[in-house]
């Protein structure tokens, strides 16, 4: 399958006050494919949103670039200019962000905030045929009596429309990477669910990429997983090979951490520690100081990745069988 | 719509009864007495008496306060102890130059402030962005007498471009010549008072564009493809102005009631020059007016400014 997105060893950093530049995303490598949906599951402060950001190259001004790849469809996305990338923006990659409650303008009405991705996009298109796209649009994503919700500002919409009105903006120029950045950590349970649905059905028309921390989000709507740590990608591969046989002790302590309608009431498993800042990674394995199977060349020395079959990689010390 | 009016206008003429009780107690509370300014010993008792009767001044301080409050709701403020004309003629003689020094620094600040603000927001931690705040400071922070005569100094005295004081050469000339002499006669008092005043509204709009740049909702509209300038204008600048508008409004209020200290320097004939002269003159009715008139603009001022807000801002709902 024709490969859409590549990430190729991408490392950035942040400047702190001082101008040092401290490394967080180091040699990230994974590709989505045409089609495929993509999970990337990690705790908060893995670099998930990061990468997102640097797809859409719209991390903010203390972000440093130090090395790498990612190419759309072939070309560098990092060496396109800013003109060239305000055009691929909206169009072929959007983005749905995690906050609907702020990631709207609240002084714009909602009619106005999704018809501007047109607007910009498809300048062959009048303002009738971008209202009426819109209207359908919404109604598209389940925003009942859409023609009267147009003139509507955010603060008049709830949370889970709000994440709706996200989606259809994202998704009305049917772009062919729809990044998703924990689009459902925000909501309650039930929305989630319906957004969730919204989601699944837009997701066949392109790629997703899904930035989560629930792995049941993953495993409802993504082909491939991408399991990243401090910014680096501890383990990747199709989703049954994640779920059914996670390698990584990090990902296995992620899939211990899933209740479980079995699970009773005892304890659930948690990693013992907390995902290290980035100006206090260690030199070798960034997991190695909360890892239960750790042993000394894990502090030294940065793991090797290893290819375990065709899709499935492991970046650890450990040995693992290889299975085809 | 209607409800929120009423109710903000209610508020509105509580705030100036409050204020013109303040005041009224304030002027009295000075430690000089009016009466032997204003009656010579030389007249006569009855004469001293009729004038004391004249001027209210023989009745008590709460009786005086009851017909003050009176006499401002039916819209008279009283006679001047100095020139025996009625307050409201003689505030209405000096209101029209104030308006007019007004009317040249808004304008001036306003278009001149908001997009330099913006563009220092816009350009932040770089060096426009520097030197422009060094700018903000100095102007927030300067004497404005000492600016003042700075001024006089060095375009008056020094280089003898400009005249010295006043609002025009007396005699008046006519036509379009008159227009011109006041023109020159306002260069720098306007310049004095837009120092001071645009490093006001650069610095709220400069910090308030670099707050509402950094919102999701920025990123949000970066995400569909839009340059930066589109985004700016479409979608910061509405809510980068709020605060500023607010500033704008509680600035142009204060304005009305003239900028004392500039005014007197320049001898501009404005509410501010008249506020100083009263003072030295205890003439009380004329303070008093100039005070109340400076509470009502800025409580009038207030209101627009608000409802300039809530225009802008769909959030603010003015039914509820």
């Amino acid at each position: 399958m024709p490969k859409l997105l590549e990430f190729r060893n991408f490392s950035m950093g942040f400047k702190d006050d001082d101008g040092t530049v401290h490394n967080l995303l180091n040699n990230v490598t994974f590709d989505i494919e045409e089609g495929r949906a993509v999970g990337i599951v990690g705790e908060s402060g893995c670099g998930k949103s990061v990468t997102n950001l640097s797809v859409m190259r719209l991390l903010p001004r203390s972000a440093v670039i130090q090395g790498g790849k990612i190419i759309y469809r072939g070309q560098n996305l990092l060496k396109k200019t800013d003109k060239e990338m305000e055009d691929i923006r909206g169009k072929d990659v959007a983005m749905i962000f995690q906050e609907p409650m702020t990631s709207l303008n609240p002084v714009l009405n909602i009619g106005f905030q999704i018809g501007e991705v047109l607007k910009k996009h498809r300048p062959d298109m009048n303002e009738e045929q971008i209202k009426n796209a819109v209207t359908n649009q919404l109604e598209l994503v389940g925003i009942p009596s859409p023609e009267k919700r147009l003139k509507q500002y955010p603060h008049q919409f709830s949370g889970g429309m709000r994440q709706r009105v996200m989606i259809a903006m994202a998704t009305i120029c049917q772009p062919d990477l729809l990044i998703a950045d924990e689009p459902t950590t925000a909501l309650d349970v039930t929305i989630q669910a319906q957004v969730l649905d919204i989601m699944n059905r837009l997701k066949d028309k392109g790629s997703l990429m899904l930035v989560t921390h629930n792995l049941g989000v993953v495993a409802e709507i993504c082909n491939d997983v991408v399991v990243m740590y401090a910014g680096t990608v501890v383990e990747k591969g199709s989703m049954d090979e994640i779920f059914d046989n996670p390698c990584h002790p990090y990902t296995k302590g992620l899939m211990a951490a899933i209740p479980t309608l079995s699970s009773g009431k005892e304890e659930l498993y948690s990693i013992p520690g907390t995902v290290p800042l980035s100006n206090k990674f260690s030199a070798g394995c960034r997991f190695a100081d909360r890892c239960s199977q750790y042993f000394d060349l894990c502090q030294d020395k940065v793991p090797p990745t290893r290819q375990l079959s065709a899709s499935h990689y492991v970046q650890c010390w450990l040995d693992f069988e290889r299975r085809e | 719509m209607a409800n929120y009016l009423i109710r903000r206008i209610l508020k509105a003429l509580l705030t100036i009864f409050v204020s013109a009780t303040i005041v009224f107690f304030i002027i009295r509370l000075m430690p000089a007495d009016p009466v032997t300014l204003l009656v010579d010993p030389k007249m006569g008792p009855e004469v001293q008496q009729a004038m004391m009767q004249q001027f209210g001044l023989d009745k008590s301080i709460g009786l005086q306060y009851v017909i003050f409050i009176q006499q401002t709701l039916s819209g008279n403020l009283g006679i001047s102890f100095k020139t025996r004309e009625p307050v409201t003629t003689v505030i209405m003689q000096k209101l029209p130059w104030t308006l007019l020094l007004l009317f040249i620094v808004v304008t001036l600040t306003l278009v001149i402030g908001i997009p330099i603000g913006m563009l220092a927001a816009k350009k932040r931690d770089g060096l426009f962005d520097k030197f422009i705040n060094v700018l903000i400071v100095m102007g927030i922070s300067i004497f404005i007498p000492f600016l003042s005569f700075a001024f006089l100094y060095f375009f008056a005295y020094y280089l003898k471009l400009l005249p010295t004081g006043g609002a025009y050469t007396p005699p008046p000339a006519k036509g379009f010549d008159y227009i011109l002499d006041v023109a020159r006669h306002a260069i720098l008092p306007s310049l004095t008072l837009f120092i001071g005043n645009v490093a006001t509204i650069i610095l709220y709009t400069r910090n308030s564009m670099i707050d509402v740049l950094k919102e999701d909702y920025i990123r949000t509209a970066f995400s569909k493809g839009w340059n930066e300038k589109y985004v700016v204008r479409r979608h910061a600048l509405k809510n980068a102005l709020i605060p500023t508008i607010t500033v704008a409004g509680i600035m142009i209020g204060s304005m009305v009631g003239g900028a004392v200290m500039t005014e007197t320097v320049y001898g501009w004939p404005g509410v501010g020059r008249l506020i100083y002269d009263s003072v030295s003159s205890m003439d009380f009715p004329v303070l008093q007016g100039a005070f109340i008139t400076l509470a009502v603009s800025v409580v009038v001022m207030n209101i627009i400014a608000d409802l300039v807000v809530a225009w802008l801002d769909p959030r603010i709902k003015l039914g509820g």
